[in-house]
């Protein structure tokens, strides 16, 4: 019995990691294929390997300012949110208050909102901000998209800190907000790594938002360029495939190097 | 323990930008739903007759439909997927299960944007990868336009999303097997028990509660996912593939009827308010 389902199990896992790996592995062949090593089949080895494409994209195509733009948003908005949820996520963990458990519900029914839903409304109060075709009117309702995430993670990391680490230090006159950052913080750091990486690769995937929002060619994001560049070249896949290679390699290498950070952090709502 | 006030100003920061951009306009939107528009302003009160139109808008009812249908594939295929692929990994090496559970974790860090541009590719049916493989085995009858046929569309998409899915189950379960008691497992061996009693009996039982959680949130990200959809078939061929997002987006972008996509939000968000309740009582009732 046991000798015979085990090489099938094996079977199972490898047909799987194959059906994850495929299209990665596919992307990064025809990134690298030249127009003349075309029809030798999408399958055999691109050789020499060719950075044209590459090259393309990334100078020709904008897509070095796709990718700074991607930058600039994405770290704004995790710096918002590092800012803002930790403290509000202690609040609720530690702090006991008027009014807490109706607060928490607020935060607990963003936790599900679509983006689409809000953009009918979010929309024209941009445009009274004036904030239509600029980084702000992404960044802000980006953030706080996340917030609902983000504030309940925190309130399950806070809830982990020991009440004794706390009242020793107000008892020792600390003020509420200097024993936070001088207590708290460092012991929740792993959960703030966690946060901060999580954070980081929503907004870098995100769609919907910058697309209505920035009209600006030189302020879009890398998901926007990347789905716009397959609308101008048609069958360019060399261009293509090294498009989105540039658009999911940072997340996938902050995904190998971190790993242990990140599924803590995208399973911290499923374990309670 | 301290004074309560000064929770308020740890609150205040997000609390703020979670009204600006969230629940401010959660409260327009409804309101915007009660109005007649005339070109982007609001015109006068109409009660209920925007919703009136739900009941006629057959694009309505085909994309709740397509909606319920990708909840259904999502928990019979990357669900269930994730459930055998854990439980085999629980008998591996440590090593083994840290490196595959990467694997197949990495489509799920892809932006949907980027993974509905590369199997859009795959699934071209002139430089696709799919043909040419169906092809390449004798299997060329087997071949279709993908995307392009509405009998293949909303299926073929759907392997898409499962392929950024079925990883994120994976991890889900595993962290949950981790903490069965292993006696049991031992136990049922001293039984005489295989592989498929112990799958029935033991891991799949005490692992009700992530299936729920897994389930609930499949079920949440079936009602709000947009990007795959826009970037590949933005909703066709015809209406194939259309769902309540790519609805709304159209019906106030490019129709511009302002009332009648703020009805469609309120029901999008009646529906993720619900199934979210439905699972915040069932996870804590227990």
């Amino acid at each position: 019995m046991k000798t015979t389902t085990r090489p099938i199990q094996t079977l199972v896992l490898a047909v799987f990691a194959i059906y994850a790996l495929a299209p990665v592995y596919l992307v990064v062949l025809a990134s690298m294929r030249s127009e003349a090593d075309l029809f030798s089949g999408p399958l055999s080895l691109p050789w020499p390997f060719n950075l044209e494409n590459f090259r393309r994209v990334w100078s020709e195509s904008g897509f070095s300012t796709y990718f700074w733009n991607s930058m600039v948003i994405s770290l704004s908005v995790t710096i918002i949110v590092l800012l803002t949820a930790p403290l509000a996520g202690f609040a609720f963990a530690k702090v006991r208050f008027r009014g807490r458990e109706a607060l928490f519900a607020l935060f607990l029914a963003g936790l599900v909102v679509p983006a689409p839903s809000v953009i009918v409304a979010l929309y024209g109060n941009l445009q009274a901000l004036g904030m239509i075709d600029s980084r702000l009117g992404v960044i802000l309702p980006q953030a706080a998209l996340l917030t609902p995430f983000s504030v309940f993670m925190m309130r399950t990391v806070m809830q982990d800190v020991p009440d004794e680490l706390i009242e020793a230090s107000t008892m020792d006159g600390a003020s509420l907000i200097r024993t936070f950052v001088g207590v708290v913080l460092p012991v929740v750091r792993p959960g703030l790594m966690s946060l901060m990486l999580i954070v980081f690769l929503f907004s870098w995937q995100e769609y919907l938002l910058p697309l209505v929002v920035l009209q600006t060619e030189t302020l879009k994001p890398i998901t926007v360029g990347a789905a716009s560049l397959q609308g101008r070249y048609g069958v360019d896949y060399g261009g293509i495939a090294a498009a989105g290679l540039i658009a999911f390699a940072p997340l996938v290498l902050l995904f190998l190097l971190l790993q242990r950070s990140f599924v803590r952090g995208l399973s911290a709502g499923a374990v309670k | 323990m301290h004074s309560p006030r000064t929770a308020y100003w740890f609150l205040a920061p997000a609390l703020i930008l979670y009204l600006a951009f969230v629940a401010v306009p959660i409260a327009q939107v409804v309101g915007y739903s009660f109005f007649s528009w005339d070109g982007g302003r609001l015109d006068q009160f109409v009660g209920l007759a925007n919703f009136a139109r739900l009941g006629s808008d057959t694009v309505f009812w085909a994309a709740l439909w397509h909606n319920a249908i990708w909840v259904v594939l999502t928990l019979a295929f990357p669900l269930l997927a994730g459930l055998l692929l854990s439980a085999i990994l629980a008998e591996r090496r440590p090593n083994t299960v840290r490196a595959l559970a990467a694997i197949y974790f990495i489509p799920r860090t892809i932006p949907l944007v980027v993974a509905g541009i590369i199997w859009g590719w795959i699934y071209n049916p002139i430089f696709g990868l799919l043909n040419y493989g169906l092809e390449a085995m004798g299997l060329g009858q087997f071949g279709h336009a993908w995307l392009a046929e509405e009998s293949t569309a909303l299926l073929s998409l759907n392997v898409v999303g499962a392929w950024t899915f079925f990883g994120f189950c994976v991890v889900i379960y595993l962290a949950a097997i981790q903490s069965i008691d292993p006696s049991l497992y031992e136990a049922a061996d001293i039984d005489g028990a295989g592989w498929g009693a112990k799958f029935r009996d033991i891991t799949v039982p005490l692992l009700r509660n992530s299936t729920l959680f897994l389930g609930l949130y499949a079920a949440i990200e079936a009602m709000r996912f947009f990007d795959l959809i826009w970037v590949t078939t933005q909703g066709g061929p015809g209406y194939a593939t259309e769902v309540l997002t790519t609805h709304v987006y159209k019906t106030f972008f490019l129709v511009g009827d302002f009332g009648y996509a703020a009805v469609l939000s309120v029901v999008l968000l009646i529906i993720v308010l619900s199934l979210a309740s439905l699972s915040f009582w069932l996870l804590r009732s227990k």
